[in-house]
């Protein structure tokens, strides 16, 4: 499908009947700044992590789209978060990426916020203010909302955005072992000190649609599975047991939001893996034989890479990390990674894990690399004025995809793909871009949450 | 004109002098170079102050009273 | 020994230790990998930590921390092996084509030998480097920082035991690391 010089977003950019996307999508200088508006000032973005800012007065810069936020406790403990900017004259009033303070002073006239964004010091108020400024409306500015789940922190500039978790939806669940401790107690789970953050010269949706669930991608990442870097060491990222499980692509339609996991058999013991480290072996199983115990079928469920619309990636399993695409123009992006582990894990697993995870993930890490040199050349290649008359193809596993997909008597909501002979689908892709055209095109959260209306409709 | 102040450094219980001559005890610095929360403790332009306790600007610290 | 020899026992350390930082260097850059993995000694130590913008006075909180934080590169000699084997196996696209890569070393400081110039068997230096990748067409980056190494005397020749690395970056601005520092 060819399609002319467009000068922004329209509808049929994403065909989906087609199973065809336009180029412009991702170098469109028009769209990127369309979807600043419509996408990442509507949707709920991941911010950071509470165990970032455990006491009063902790602070860590953050992003969310292209702005600078900060995420901070105020004095009464409770979680905030603040576009970081002046309200004077927009100068950034924190440049630390993380700490500890009682204010938030702006260094050009001296503007000064308490950690609650109320306006607390105005140079000259009385003087040259005549006591006038009304100190109230001249806050930080704050997002419309915010949630803290299993210790994560979200947040939106939307006060219609619906609730996290009602934006979450059904995804909620598999979203669980990303966040909960690996024997599936709640939460549970720490971050690791240290954020990486780099460049890639490609836009946002190159990372979002790979963490989305392209397994069709493993071939780029050869090398890696040549030399090992595997937990054990050697040979295969991936681990031995997962020869017997179901490989599944999990969307979740109306949300925008989709996973890739592996459904263990029911029967089938969990054989041990790093059996390099008795340690981390031993651990792991106990682990995995608690969390069956606890959580029955949804225990047998491990939850790979997947991504909560738009911006926000993770790796549930080795090595979990939680990724944010801050874009940066259309050409541009900001990748910050957070690694986490257990808290209650003993040491030894968490040097164990640490270790893998730098030498895996990031600008550093041997698979992830080769991902940036095919996002940054697959964003380059496709900039021209004839390459973008092009489409790319989303055909793979077209109409492959289940409601109420169930194995050994568990039934899993979204819509599934069954990978395990197919190898293959980029249906996780397409939920992605449909939902991402969705934003797009609806002039408000009450046609995106299309789910309620459904709700209402089922009510009358 | 005095030579400028770093009020950065300043350690609560820190006598300081303002501009229009008030004398202010420092409560907490928050260490930004910028601002200090104190207490008045004199007050000739102003006596309603004394005892009040504000943030001041930088700029308005004259003097530091050795303690 | 007069303080005069002395200094020149030092001179001719340290001459001896920049000539062996800047062959490291050479080989690197003739992408000889396996020579250069044989001067790092079997338990180096290979250290790269991310950099914080922290207040002052809070300096101590401005590196992540060896063995205990995340960093860029924290590792030894197996995972740098496997980093060379794996540009060698001709398909690691991060890297294939090869980027074209000039190590500069300068600054070269002998920090300390150990237990004397004289009769060193550890020595400690600093330098600086700038690193200068090109890759494909037009792609550039230059890496400027500072490294601090401990060499292990080996027979005539030397051995790196610890390396850190100080990139002088906080956004890293480079989309990967598949080069050596």
């Amino acid at each position: 499908m060819a399609t002319a010089h467009v000068g922004g977003y329209r509808p049929g950019l994403v065909d989906l009947k087609t199973g065809q996307i336009s180029r412009e999508i991702f170098v469109n200088e028009d769209i990127y700044a369309e979807e600043q508006e419509r996408v990442f000032a509507r949707a709920w973005l991941y911010v950071g992590h509470e165990s970032q800012v455990p006491n009063p007065g902790d602070f860590f810069v953050s992003g969310m789209g292209e702005e600078s936020v900060i995420l901070t406790r105020d004095r009464a403990g409770q979680v905030r978060v603040f576009l970081n900017s002046c309200r004077h004259r927009g100068m950034k009033v924190c440049r630390y990426d993380e700490g500890n303070t009682t204010v938030f002073t702006c260094p050009y006239h001296g503007w000064s916020y308490g950690t609650d964004g109320r306006l607390v010091g105005v140079p000259y108020f009385r003087e040259a203010y005549h006591s006038q400024l009304d100190r109230l409306q001249w806050g930080l500015v704050e997002v419309a909302q915010t949630c803290v789940h299993k210790g994560t922190v979200w947040a939106t500039w939307d006060k219609d955005a619906p609730p996290f978790l009602e934006y979450l939806g059904d995804f909620a669940r598999y979203l669980d072992q990303m966040f909960d401790s690996w024997d599936g107690s709640d939460g549970g789970t720490e971050i690791l000190g240290g954020v990486q953050k780099w460049l890639v010269p490609s836009n946002w949706k190159f990372p979002a649609e790979n963490f989305s669930g392209d397994s069709y991608h493993n071939i780029s990442h050869r090398s890696v599975d040549m030399v090992g870097a595997g937990p054990s060491g050697s040979g295969r990222r991936d681990m031995p047991e997962l020869n017997l499980a179901r490989k599944l692509h999990i969307a979740i339609p109306d949300r925008g939001h989709q996973t890739t996991a592996y459904l263990l058999p029911r029967e089938v013991e969990v054989p041990a893996g790093y059996q390099h480290s008795p340690v981390v072996s031993d651990y792991f199983k106990k682990c995995e034989e608690a969390r069956r115990q606890q959580r029955g079928d949804w225990g047998r469920l491990i939850t790979l890479v997947g991504e909560v619309f738009p911006s926000m990636a993770f790796l549930a399993r080795q090595p979990r990390t939680i990724a944010v695409w801050h874009p940066r123009g259309p050409h541009q992006t900001e990748v910050w990674r957070w690694f986490l582990v257990d808290k209650n894990a003993p040491q030894d697993v968490k040097n164990f894990l640490r270790d893998y995870y730098i030498r895996y993930s990031g600008p550093a890490g041997m698979t992830e690399q080769d991902d940036m040199e095919n996002w940054g050349y697959a964003h380059k290649a496709s900039r021209g004025t004839i390459a973008r008359r092009y489409s790319y193809s989303y055909e793979q596993g077209m109409g492959t995809e289940v409601d109420n997909y169930e194995w050994e008597g568990f039934s899993l909501p979204g819509s599934v793909t069954d990978l395990t002979q197919a190898k293959s689908s980029e249906h996780n892709l397409r939920n992605l871009y449909r939902r991402w055209a969705e934003f797009m095109e609806a002039s408000d959260w009450d046609e995106l949450a299309s789910w309620r209306r459904a709700q209402r409709a089922a009510a009358e | 004109m005095s030579d400028p102040i770093n009020v950065r450094t300043l350690p609560p219980g820190t006598r300081i002098v303002t501009a229009d001559g008030a004398v202010a005890e420092i409560v907490s610095n928050p260490a930004d170079g910028v601002w200090l929360f104190a207490r008045y403790v004199e007050s000739p332009s102003d006596p309603a102050l004394v005892g009040q306790e504000d943030m001041i600007f930088a700029q308005d610290v004259v003097e530091v009273r050795p303690t | 020994m007069s303080d005069r020899d002395d200094r020149f026992v030092e001179m001719l350390l340290t001459h001896e230790i920049a000539q062996f930082l800047y062959r490291e260097a050479e080989l690197l850059d003739e992408r000889r990998y396996e020579a250069w993995l044989a001067l790092l000694s079997d338990d180096i130590r290979y250290w790269m930590p991310m950099r914080r913008n922290v207040k002052f006075g809070e300096e101590s909180r401005e590196f992540t921390r060896e063995i205990t934080d995340i960093n860029w590169f924290d590792e030894g000699k197996e995972t740098l092996t496997r980093r060379v084997r794996q540009i060698e196996t001709g398909i690691h696209w991060a890297e294939e084509p090869v980027s074209r890569i000039a190590h500069l070393v300068t600054n070269v400081q002998l920090i300390e030998a150990m237990p004397s110039a004289a009769e060193a068997r550890e020595v400690s230096v600093k330098c600086r480097f700038l690193i200068y990748r090109n890759r494909v067409e037009t792609e550039t980056d230059i890496l400027v920082g500072k490294r601090e190494d401990l060499l292990r005397r080996d027979g005539d020749d030397w051995k790196i035991a610890r390396r850190k690395i100080i990139l002088d970056q906080n956004v890293l601005l480079s989309k990967n690391l598949t080069f050596f520092f």
